[in-house]
This record gives structure tokens, sequence and C-alpha cells, in this order.
């Protein structure tokens, strides 16, 4: 089909209904014209209207005539072509449905991974003027180490707060706090923002206005912007709600403002306080993310030069030793949080990429089988001198049809994938809403395209290239053994075969990594442990006296309700990031004190005995910790073997602010996720725990800032009815504290190891996709051959030949095949595999357990799927077979 | 009298080229033209005017146009586009060249024998 050929076609199929009134009208026209000449020239009126319609002649071969010309009857071919399309799909569902499912699941598959990558990397963030927005990026060096990140201290907003060439934002943590309403609270999402927040993103609010200098700053009136959704949720979008007081934390606030609609923060957020940032408190250490917006006339060099220079005096004022080179940079925003996940993006999309063009060779072997079952009926049309170019349409056509059918399918699929993943990907710093807007669409129609003229291509070459005699000869079950495109069917099983090993073997390094990760000793017990947790970001919970009341008043309660054996409270469980802490150690025989960074975590009496923490020497935390006798803590093994190695630990004492604590117990590590990027995915830190009863006030109120504290319950049965027995004994204390969420500690672990879960799962998926793809696609072969050698079997069984030897011939070429393919994809996924080495832990790339049982298992498959269509010749009759066609 | 069909192929094309070189017309009005300047001595099948219409009008020799008929009534009327003309003008030379020389050789052959 030409070009102007195509262009003629769809014009027609456009205009048609016009082109065909002109027609109409403009000989009408011509006839009445003559009419009325013949009757001027004294013709009767029903003479000349039959003689002027004689001598037009036939009016619909003019027609017809004046059609072809404007391409019309190759619409009509067209339309021929799909109703054939159609039928011939009808007469062969088990194929049509094949090559659907096929498609449909591979094109789903990148369908779902593309909107991912078009929500991460590809459409430009939901802020206006995306390009002037930076998050502004420490670098640390010291000698090789290197260390980027977003994480800011008080220090350097003071340096830029006042930046002329960009307006800067700072903001804080994320963690859940009470919202009081009616009798009852509710536990949200509260982020602190700094003032400026919103007109640095660039969204203005819907109703009222974001925090003033004077909310902002320590001390300042209490103040709350409620997020678009929480406002319709629980104020039912009550405007007038702006100006009033609600309850949050446990005091008034007044709500300042509602955020517009159309607002997406990064990460799910229910409500803003003011951040009150400041070089004291929380702004001492590395606790806020300042971002930052180009002003107009400022040039992003400019900017660069300028936050550049305030960071050397947000260094200096900081104190940065000089050993260290310190500099402060502004980076696109969210360019530095992609950086990890772009990586693991691609790995994921050419995983997605190698289930297309598996899909792919699959298909184009269905087709190819197809053709030649379809050989003789092709043939047959060649010779009876139907052109090859109609032939070759309509086999486009065929191809198309099936390519849109599966196109469709995908989408589907795709569009109930991304419904999942939506959710899964939230928890992994994805907070990007995942759409399937136009981009996505497009690249959907266009790969569905691509591959369906892709696959359509095999048959019709086939067709084409063999001449009429050889088709009629080879066509049917009368052939011998497979001709030339038996050949190229193997290739492809050999292909598909190689590609399969590639991800089995990525799937199989991913799941040994989870296993492994799995399986570590975490260093405690969780089993039949429940958690629960709620937030004492809560004025009523200000002070040490009331949270400890709180505690042991709610343990008591606990410890009474059915199924219960042991309960305690901790600031923290294993697997979570704890809160890090500077103290200073003092050993027996050193006369110096030693800073130390350590995790820190509070606990109650009996949080030990409740996870079953081994006590290695001394005594754990118990009743005797009180709050005015003698100050202790609790080291772990790592931190009593990192910074007091060679003397007895209990004798020694951690100086942490003005409390100088003995330590008088050590305690087995436990597996917690780093606070730091360390190497490992759950590491042991040196930690320390000091008794709930000895906190300071000061201490609580700090920690409780970003941490809400866990009950941990030791208790056997059903798990609904313990949460409903510990929420009850909870709201008999403190009827206003909602308990946020209960976990068990099975979850924690999956939780910490969200993302290597999340990439065997991925992996896992992609690679079973790939297995069964394979499967059919080896079984398609098989039957296939076996079906055009029937006669040739049959013949050769009537004869008085070995079943078992004519079984074996249909076997044995893709078994050898499969054995190819497998090495040949074991070579590929020897180089291949290198990629994933971030995302392995406690497996080599190049694992040989792994590469052998994938190839194993891959070649007994396949066998397996071939041995099933060979197995239906031992039911052949011969005789039926010979008294065929 | 000759039909069109007895004639040359292509001639037909020839003919509305010429036709509609003289101003724009309607169907109806070259099939008249055609004849009138023939004086009668070509006969077109009516019917078949249209499709050499469409077929030069889709090869952009000639372009069409709605308008009123002399009688007032809708008519589409066809007229010369430049590439039309260009082309007349070379199919006219060819003509002329053509039928000359086998008027010459028709001519001719009865005095040599």
């Amino acid at each position: 089909v030409t070009f102007d050929g195509f262009k003629a076609l769809v014009r027609s199929i456009l205009t048609r209904k016009r082109l065909d009134d002109d027609m109409e009208a403009e000989m009408r026209f011509h006839i009445q014209e003559y009419e009325r000449d013949l009757i001027c020239r004294g013709l009767s009126t029903p003479e000349a209207a039959k003689r002027a319609r004689i001598e037009f002649g036939n009016i619909s071969l003019a027609k017809e005539q004046c059609r072809e010309v404007k391409g019309v009857p190759m619409l009509d071919e067209f339309a021929r072509n799909i109703r054939y399309a159609f039928r011939q799909l009808r007469r062969s569902p088990g194929f049509a449905i094949t090559v659907i499912l096929t498609l449909g699941l591979c094109v789903g598959v990148n369908t779902a991974v593309f909107t991912l990558i078009n929500a991460v990397l590809l459409r430009p963030l939901p802020y206006p003027e995306p390009e002037r927005l930076f998050d502004v990026v420490r670098e640390m060096r010291r000698g090789s180490e290197f260390q980027a990140s977003t994480g800011q201290d008080g220090y350097a907003w003071q340096a830029l707060k006042n930046a002329r060439s960009v307006q800067v934002a700072a903001l804080g943590s994320t963690n859940g706090v009470n919202l009081g309403s009616a009798d009852r609270a509710i536990y949200v999402q509260q982020q602190r923002v700094g003032m400026g927040y919103f007109r640095v993103l660039g969204i203005p609010l819907a109703h009222g206005r974001e925090f003033d200098d004077a909310e902002d700053r320590s001390g300042g009136p209490p103040a709350v912007v409620l997020s678009n959704g929480i406002w319709k949720r629980i104020f039912h979008g009550d405007e007038s709600v702006v100006g009033r007081s609600i309850l949050l934390r446990g005091e008034p606030h007044v709500v300042v403002g509602i955020t517009a609609e159309v607002f997406r923060p990064r990460g799910l957020v229910d409500i803003w306080t003011p951040l009150m940032p400041s070089t004291k408190g929380e702004g001492s250490g590395i606790n806020y993310q300042l971002i930052a917006r180009l002003n107009s006339g400022a040039s992003p060099a400019q900017a660069q030069a300028e936050v550049q220079a305030r960071g050397v005096t947000a260094f200096e004022n900081r104190r940065i030793p000089p050993s260290i080179t310190a500099r402060m940079s502004l980076t696109p925003f969210e360019r530095f949080n992609q950086a990890a996940l772009r990586e693991r993006l691609l790995i994921i999309s050419s995983a997605a990429g190698l289930i297309l063009l598996i899909g792919c060779v699959n298909i184009a072997s269905l087709m190819l089988a197809r053709g030649s079952a379809r050989r003789r009926e092709i043939g047959t049309r060649i010779a009876l001198g139907g052109g090859t170019a109609s032939l070759v349409r309509q086999l486009t056509t065929e191809a198309l049809v099936l390519g849109m059918a599966g196109g469709a399918a995908g989408l589907a699929l795709g569009y109930l994938a991304t419904q999942a993943l939506q959710a899964a990907v939230a928890r992994y710093g994805i907070w990007q809403e995942l759409r399937m807007d136009r981009p996505v669409l497009l690249a959907t129609a266009l790969v569905s395209l691509l591959v369906s003229l892709l696959f359509g291509l095999a048959p019709i070459v086939q067709a084409v290239r063999m001449g009429v005699r050889e088709t009629l000869l080879e066509g049917g079950s009368r052939s011998v053994v497979g001709g030339r495109s038996g050949r190229l069917r193997r290739m492809l099983v050999l292909a598909e075969v190689a590609m399969s090993l590639m991800l089995l073997v990525g799937a199989g390094l991913l799941i040994r990594t989870l296993l492994n990760l799995q399986h570590l000793d975490p260093g405690f017990d969780g089993k039949n442990v429940l958690t629960a947790t709620a937030s004492l970001q809560d004025a009523r919970y200000r002070e040490g006296e009331n949270i400890n009341r709180l505690f042991s008043a709610s343990l008591d309660a606990i410890k009474k309700e059915p199924g219960v054996e042991a309960a305690a409270v901790g600031l923290h469980l294993p697997y979570q990031r704890w809160l890090n802490s500077g103290a200073k150690i003092r050993g027996r025989s050193a006369t110096v004190e030693n800073d130390v960074g350590t995790s820190m975590n509070y606990v109650t009496p009996g949080y030990f005995e409740v996870l079953r923490i081994p006590l290695l020497a001394g005594r754990v935390i118990d009743e005797r910790d009180r709050k005015d006798s003698m100050p202790v803590a609790l080291v772990n093994e790592a931190l009593a073997h990192k910074f007091l190695k060679g003397e007895d630990p209990l004798s020694g004492f951690i100086i942490d602010g003005d409390t100088t604590r003995q330590i008088v117990g050590i305690v087995g590590d436990l597996q917690q996720q780093p606070g730091l990027n360390r190497s490992g995915p759950i590491v042991t830190e040196p930690a320390m725990y000091i008794p709930a009863a000895q906190f300071s006030s000061k201490a609580f109120q700090m920690a409780h800032t970003w941490y809400s504290p866990n009950w941990v319950v030791r208790a056997s049965g059903r798990r609904e009815a313990i949460a409903r027995g510990i929420e009850r004994a909870i709201a008999g204390v403190d009827p206003l504290l909602p308990v946020a969420e209960f976990r068990s500690m099975i979850d924690e672990r999956d939780s910490a190891l969200g993302s290597q879960r999340l990439n065997a799962w991925l992996f896992g998926g992609l690679a079973a996709l790939a297995l069964s793809l394979a499967l059919v696609g080896v079984y398609g072969v098989v039957a296939n051959s076996v079906a055009e050698r029937t006669r040739e079997f049959g013949i050769r069984i009537a004869l008085g030949g070995s079943l078992r030897r004519v079984i074996w011939e249909a076997v044995a070429p893709v078994v050898l095949l499969s054995i190819g393919g497998v090495t040949i994809g074991g070579l590929l996924a020897v180089l291949s595999v290198r990629v994933l080495k971030g995302m392995l832990y406690g497996v080599q790339p190049a694992d040989p357990p792994t590469f052998l049982i994938a190839g194993a298992a891959l070649i007994a498959i396949t066998a397996v799927a071939s041995l099933v269509p060979a197995l239906s010749l031992a039911r052949l009759a011969p005789a039926d077979v010979l008294r065929q066609d | 009298v000759n039909t069109l069909a007895d004639l040359l192929p292509g001639t037909l094309d020839l003919l509305v080229l010429k036709a509609v070189s003289l101003g724009a017309l309607h169907g109806y009005g070259i099939l008249l033209r055609i004849q009138q300047i023939s004086q009668r001595l070509l006969q077109i099948e009516q019917g078949s005017l249209y499709p050499a219409l469409y077929r030069l009008e889709h090869a952009g020799l000639i372009e069409s146009e709605w308008g009123v008929s002399e009688n007032n009534r809708r008519a589409k009327f066809y007229r010369l586009t430049r590439s039309g003309q260009t082309r007349l003008r070379k199919e006219m030379q060819q003509w002329t060249l053509f039928s000359e020389a086998v008027g010459h050789v028709l001519r001719a052959l009865p005095e040599e024998t």
C-alpha cells in the first residue's frame, strides 16, 4: 500500500458519505438538464425522461468507477479483510485466545511499568514552574568518604532564609498525631513545615493562609493547616472551620488554612503544623530539609553561587571540623530522591521489556505454526491468482486485529496492575500519582501496533517467499520433517528459553536475598507478639510523670486481658529506625571520655522479657529503676564490643547530657534499620536502653516529636481479639488517646524488608510469567510439529516403527534446543545480572546454585511441555491416519 | 458516428481538458461543449464522462467547485488547474504531431502503389 493510496483510503473513510451524495447530485443534475433540452427539442415529458436515462448509460457503473478513483474500494476491501480476520479467529478460538492473552499479559506488564516510570521520572512535578524548584543538598567529604544528603540543620536555615535569589522554606519530619473530633480522637499524619512552604511549592491554599512569622517561632500561637482530604472527611468541607479552634495534640490549635484540592505533597500528609525552625533543640541536629524556588529575575547560576556562599557561613556556625570539606548546593527538586529509584526502575523496565520480547517470540512462533496450518489455503489462493499484495493486506489486517485485541486486554490488565501498585509503592518513597495519562496510552497503543506488525510479518514473509508448488506440497499434515518455517520456529524457541533463563536467574538471586534476610537471626523472638502505637506528641503528655503513669496503668490493664502473657512499652521496636543520640562513655580504666554515636531506646520493665531478648551479663531494667533511684542504662553487645573493648562493661558509665548512668547489663543485639546509609539492609548498631521512669520530660518531648512509642504484648489467641483487648485497656486509661495501628513483629520485619520484598515479588512475578510463556511456546511448537507430521508418524507406526522412537524424535530436538537456550541464556545472565549487585545480600551475582537450579528447572519444564503433545502419538490409530484426506 | 470507445485511449481526457480550458463548466456542459466543437462528430457515452472527470481531478489536472448553473440550479463546476494547462499544451502538441504523421502516412500510401 503506497502512501498516496493510504491517504486516499483515509480520506475516503472520512468522506465516503459526502462523496456519494455529491456524485448523486451531480449525475441527477446532468440527467435533468438533458431531459429539459430534449423537451425543448419537442419530446413529451415521459419520452424525454426515458431517453435521458437511457443515453446516460449505467449510472451505478459510473458511480462505481468514480469511487474507484477515490480509493473507496480499498476501504471496502479493508472492511472485508477485517470481517474475514474475525471469521478466521472465531474458527480457531484457542489460537486467538492464546495470542490475545499472551499479548495482553506482556503489554499489561509493560503498561504498568511505564505508568510507574512516567509518574516518577517523566511527568513534570505537580507544581507550577517545576524547573524553578530545588532541594538544598549538603555534600560532605572527608578523604575518600563522600556523603550527600538533603538533611539540614537550623544553621543552614538561618543562613539561607534571607537569600536574595531564592525563596527558601524548611520542612521537618512527618509523624502521627492525635486530632480531636467531638468525643473522640483520631490518629492523623502531621508534617511540620516552616512558613513559605506552600508559597515555595507554588500551590496557593484553597481557603485561609499559610503560617506567618509569629506562628512559625517557638512560643507562637498554635496554628494548623488542614489538607483538603481531611477537611472534607472530618469537617465535611465546612469553610467556616477556618479561624476556628480544633483540638490537636491535646491542645487547641487555630485552623489558619485549607490546602487546594490539587495540592499533592511528597508523602502522605493530613495536616501541617509550624516547624518553628531554630538552631536549638532539633535544629541543632540534622532534622530539617530545605526547599527553594528561584526568584524571578535570578539565574540558576546566581542562586547556586549564593547558596554555596551562604552554606559556608552555615558550616562555620555549626563548627564543622576542618578535616571535612562541606558544600551546600541546589539540585532540581526530587532529583536527589530519585537517584536510587531511577536505577531500580530502569532494571525493572528492562525486565519487563524482556517479557515483551519473549511474548513476541511466542506469538511469532504461534503465527508461524498457524501459517503452516493454513499454507494450503494460502497456496491455493495464490495459485488461483489472488494477488500477493491483497494476501499481504489480509494477513496484516489479521495481525492488526489480534494486536488491537491484545492491546486492549493489556490496557485493562495494566490498569488493574497499576491500581495494585499504587498502594504497594507508596511505602517506598513514591508519592506521585500513578495515572494512565496520554503518554502511557500512546506508548501502549504504539507497542501493541508495533508488536502486532512484527509478529504479523512472520507468516507473510513465509507465504510470499514460498512458491506455490512447495506451499501446496508442504501444507496440511502431509509433510515429513518440517520445512524452512520449522527452522525459524526452533530458533524462536532457543531465544525464548535463553531470555526466560535470564529472568529466572535474576528472580532467583533476589528471592535468595529476601530469604537470606528473613532468616538472619533477629536477636529476639517475635512469635505471638502484637504491637500497638499511639502518638504522645500531646499537651497532656509533656511531663515524664504523666507519661509513666499512662504506661504503667495501661500495661496493668492490658495484662488483665485474656490471653496476655506479658506486656511492656518501648520507644522503638526491632527493625525500626531508632533515635540517634550522642553520648560519652567512660570505662573504669579510661581516664578520658569517648564521644560515641549510639541509638537510644527507652523501655519499661518487661520489654526484654516480652521480646525474649537475651541478657548476656548483669540485669535487665526492672521495677527497681525509679525516677529517684540511681540512673542506669543497658547496652547492647555491639556497643560493648565497639566502645568498651577489653574492659568489663558493667563497670562503665554512659554520660547522657547531664546524667551519668551506670551500665548495669548487656543484652543481645537486635536487627535495626540503620539511621545512616550503611551497607547492609538490616544492621545492628551500638544501642543503649534507658528506663522510661528515668527519661526526662525534655527527652520525652524531643523523642515524641519524631516517634510514637510502641506497646509490645505477648499473647496467645486470635489477633483481632487481642487487639481489641489492648484497645479497650488503653481506652480505659485515656479515652482520648487513639491507638494508631496494630502490627505483628512479622509485619514489622516485612516492612523493614519492603524494598527487598518488592524486588523479589516483581522479579519473581516477571520470571513466572516468562516461564509460563516459554511453556506455552514450547508446547505449541511440539504440538504443531506433531500435527504436521501425523501422517508420516502414522505410516511409520503402521509399518512397524517403534513408538518410542517416534516420540523421541518429536521431543528430542526441542529438549536439545532448550539445553542450548539455557547455555546461551546462562552466558547472557552472567553478564546482565551484574546490574543487580547492589540489590543482593548474602549471594553473589554469579551464584552457581541459582544458575544450576534455574537452568535445570527450565530444561525440565520444557521437556514436560514437549512430552505432553508428543505422547498423543501413542493414541494414534495408524489406519485412521492413512485414511485421512 | 464514432463513439468515443472507438477512438484511441486517453482521447476523452484530452477532450475534457480542452473543453474546460475555455472556462469553468459543469459535467453536462462539458458534454455539450465537446459535441458542439466536434460538430457532433464525436459522441461520448454520457455516463463514462464522470469517471474521467474524477480521474482528472484526482490527478490534479482539473479542480471542482459547487456553484450555480445558468438556470439557477446547484451544479458542480470544473476548471483547468495550472498543471492541467501544461498537460493540455503538451498533449495538444503530441496529438498534432501524431495526427499529422499518421495523416501523411495514410495519404502517401496509395500514391506509391
